[in-house]
């Protein structure tokens, strides 16, 4: 796969990180652009023990009615903790983390595959240093992941 | 269809998982996320962990693990099966050297259009008796003679 951030806001990539005193509601975290292809695929079928075979054959996915071969919704989640754990500079500071898998990632057998995109703005900030992140993830225009948010803890 | 008198049926892993550093590498690797914290126990340290850290998401292996009994249990074939919501509150995160326990509850069982919908918890426990994860996945279940295809 292919990764891109933006890496605009907050100073990512100075290692800068996030403090509840600098945050404004509302405020956007570095976007994060993922290319996914069907290696991308077998790869994460392989270290996570998901060999669910709508993930790799376009056979049995057509059988259960849909469209192709789709992502691993947990692969897809695990790109939007991303956008959340390069913000925060440490994932251990992620302590809840809740999606709904809208819509399926439909990752074509050719070299482009799908690009997914993620956005995250700055929700709540909750009481204990806690702070609610909503995410939104989109592929070909359409939402492919609702209800995504994140709880972190910032000093 | 499920029927809804399952609720509460327990499934704990057959053996404890080992997490090693080389697996949370080969997982880190797998969604494409290369953070130092993942990957070089040194980097980890830094930021104030034991050893390296599993990303977020590295508990559903071993949630999933178990869901392969529920659904033998069960008896449904997983091409059936679509997860549609999932949720991970973490103590701390998993790293290199944790013995986990993990076990799942089904928590809920219920019938919407046309569907069997399970709510699936699992929770990961150290072997010194240390909670450390709670993942709560939403799954629903097509019927066997079904042809259609999510949204």
């Amino acid at each position: 796969m292919t990764l891109a951030s933006d890496g605009a806001a907050f100073g990512v990539g100075t290692g800068e990180r996030p403090t509840r005193a600098g945050l404004a509601l509302g405020a956007r975290i570095p976007t994060l652009t993922v290319r996914v292809t069907r290696s991308d695929l077998v790869r994460y079928a392989g270290a996570s023990g998901d060999f669910n075979t709508i993930h790799w054959s376009d056979r049995v996915a057509a059988q259960v009615g849909l469209p192709g071969v789709i992502a691993h919704g947990m692969l897809t989640m695990a790109y939007g903790a991303r956008a959340v754990t390069d913000w925060i500079g440490d994932p251990g500071a992620l302590v809840e983390y809740t999606v709904r898998f809208a819509k399926p990632v439909v990752v074509p057998d050719d070299d482009e595959g799908v690009e997914v995109v993620f956005e995250g703005r700055v929700a709540t900030v909750l009481d204990d240093g806690l702070v609610r992140v909503d995410l939104n993830a989109t592929c070909a225009g359409q939402r492919v992941l609702g209800l995504a948010r994140a709880i972190v803890r910032l000093s | 269809m499920i029927d809804p008198s399952v609720a509460g049926r327990t499934y704990p892993a057959p053996r404890p998982y080992a997490v090693s550093r080389e697996k949370v590498r080969e997982f880190a690797l797998a969604i494409g996320d290369a953070l130092p914290a993942y990957l070089d126990a040194t980097a980890a340290r830094a930021l104030g962990h034991v050893d390296v850290i599993a990303p977020p998401t590295f508990a559903a292996i071993l949630a999933m693990d178990t869901w392969r009994d529920v659904m033998a249990d069960l008896g449904v074939d997983f091409s059936r099966v679509l997860h549609t919501d999932q949720r991970f509150v973490a103590d701390r995160p998993l790293r290199a050297g944790d013995i986990v326990q993990a076990e799942t509850i089904i928590d809920d069982v219920r019938e919407r259009m046309g569907a069997s919908w399970l709510t699936l918890r699992t929770d990961l426990v150290t072997d010194a008796d240390e909670h450390v994860c709670t993942a709560v996945a939403t799954i629903m279940v097509r019927p066997a003679e079904s042809r259609d295809g999510p949204g």
